[in-house]
């Protein structure tokens, strides 16, 4: 029985976290919807504080990283395919490795690393700071207060980079292509344009939408769960990091072959 | 107002702290709490408040169940509550201003009143003066008193002041104490006062309730 027990433990932690997940989305739509008018300019300063953070002090390291990205990329396919007119897989390789995959993916790792660490170890804070606890017994409601502007301003700001990165990984790419080729810049935006369909936008949108939600309520989870010490927080940063990546990794999967498979 | 049936409280640690609590406040009643340090005070008031779960019975504030329940959730927009914590409390990114105006700009008051109610609270606890300072600047005294400050300016139904005395100078104290003994003449206050002595407060007709003295935690 103990064997059983032991085995079981996994499974019922998981579904307890998944089913804490639902819990804490379907709470935040809810009390979102129950906004009343007067309380929407305080949940909007909330919402630009985190676009502010997630987004704004983002944009040069997405943006460089796409820089680079789109160039390197650009780089060793070249480098391979050199003599079997690669000029004329441009528009391939770049909506198929970075405007697909690269862009959403890269973007939501690195707003992990940058936002989600920092909202499960803010909230930690609060939550032994007992200033959840003072929100919600002064009417404060912590769904509308805490967890709906940081899921909004992540949402945003997640859209927000992955145009970003797709934009500078585009330009690092014809930067590659110019130098290396002498590709004009009609040439590469036409090839691009022509691999690119409505489906890659739906899946973008799509990926965007999720990858925001597991990002943010995956800090609120370990942030919120956080109830006896300071040594919890880095416990619960590192939870967040490596639950989040799983999340999007799987959810990218998913959505890969539900659009392309 | 309160009604408390078959209450059980545990420490962190899972002692049992208090067992088969029954207790019922009206509206505009007064209870005085008391009991040493540890014997679980300020987690009888959190569990009242709806932020702590009980380990068993049911708790119903102004008619609704906070516990089994959705514990503070359940109070928001039916009953406006207040409670002056121990310690912390204070949103660590938000001045002192801030902190007190908070939940009155979540109520939705006009600018102007806003302003009025949160610098009057402020002033009539000394506090004007580092109002613009965030929690982590001020002294542990005008952190306790920020927390009087904002229970003050939103003018709760009821209040839960968690040794509000402690550790505070001779003034400070004493404008404490006229801030809880106006709140102690006015009938439509249900009031519930946690601390170690009565104290200066022996006059009103309090409901007393003395927590048991807690066990101490077993070696292992």
């Amino acid at each position: 029985m103990t064997f059983l027990a032991r085995l079981g433990a996994p499974v019922r932690g998981f579904l307890e976290f998944l089913g804490d997940q639902v819990h804490l989305v379907l709470r935040t739509l809810r009390y979102g919807l129950l906004l009343r008018l007067g309380q929407v300019p305080l949940v909007a300063t909330q919402t630009r504080l985190q676009v502010r953070f997630t987004g704004l002090q983002a944009l040069v390291l997405v943006s460089g990283t796409a820089l680079l990205l789109g160039a390197v990329t650009l780089i060793q396919a070249f480098s391979q395919l050199s003599g079997l007119g690669a000029e004329n897989y441009i528009g391939v390789l770049m909506v198929l490795i970075i405007l697909r995959e690269l862009g959403p993916l890269l973007t939501a790792i690195l707003v992990i690393g940058r936002s989600a660490t920092a909202i499960a170890a803010e909230l930690g804070a609060m939550q032994l700071n007992g200033e959840v606890d003072a929100l919600a017994i002064h009417g404060v409601n912590p769904y509308q207060y805490l967890l709906l502007p940081r899921w909004l301003g992540v949402l945003v700001s997640v859209f927000a980079l992955v145009v970003f990165f797709d934009g500078a990984a585009l330009a690092g790419g014809f930067l590659v292509a110019k130098l290396k080729y002498g590709v004009t810049f009609g040439f590469f935006m036409d090839s691009v344009r022509q691999t690119l369909s409505n489906r890659d936008f739906a899946a973008t949108l799509l990926k965007v939408f999720l990858f925001s939600g597991a990002i943010t309520f995956h800090a609120c989870h370990f942030g919120l769960g956080i109830r006896r010490s300071q040594t919890e927080i880095p416990q619960a940063v590192t939870r967040t990091v490596v639950t989040a990546l799983v999340a999007v990794f799987l959810l990218d999967g998913v959505i890969a072959a539900l659009f392309y498979f | 107002m309160i009604e408390l049936r078959d209450l059980a409280l545990a420490a962190p640690d899972g002692r049992l702290l208090l067992e088969g609590l029954e207790l019922a406040v009206p509206r505009g009643g007064r209870v005085l709490v008391t009991g040493a340090s540890g014997s679980g005070k300020s987690r009888l008031l959190k569990v009242i408040a709806g932020t702590e779960r009980p380990v068993r019975g049911q708790v119903t504030v102004a008619g609704r169940a906070v516990w089994p329940g959705d514990g503070a959730l359940a109070l928001i927009g039916h009953l406006c509550l207040g409670l002056a914590f121990a310690g912390g409390g204070l949103l660590s990114n938000l001045s002192l201003r801030e902190n007190v105006a908070l939940p009155l700009r979540f109520l939705g008051l006009p600018a102007a009143d806003l302003a009025a109610r949160a610098d009057g609270a402020l002033d009539r606890l000394g506090l004007l003066a580092v109002a613009c300072l965030r929690p982590h600047a001020l002294s542990a005294s005008a952190r306790r008193h920020g927390n009087l400050a904002r229970v003050l300016a939103l003018d709760p139904a009821l209040i839960l002041l968690d040794d509000p005395l402690e550790g505070l100078d001779s003034e400070d104290r004493a404008a404490a104490q006229e801030v809880i003994r106006d709140w102690l003449q006015d009938p439509e206050k249900t009031l519930l006062l946690a601390q170690e002595e009565p104290g200066p407060f022996q006059d009103p007709p309090w409901i007393r309730f003395a927590m048991p003295f807690p066990l101490p935690p077993e070696v292992p």
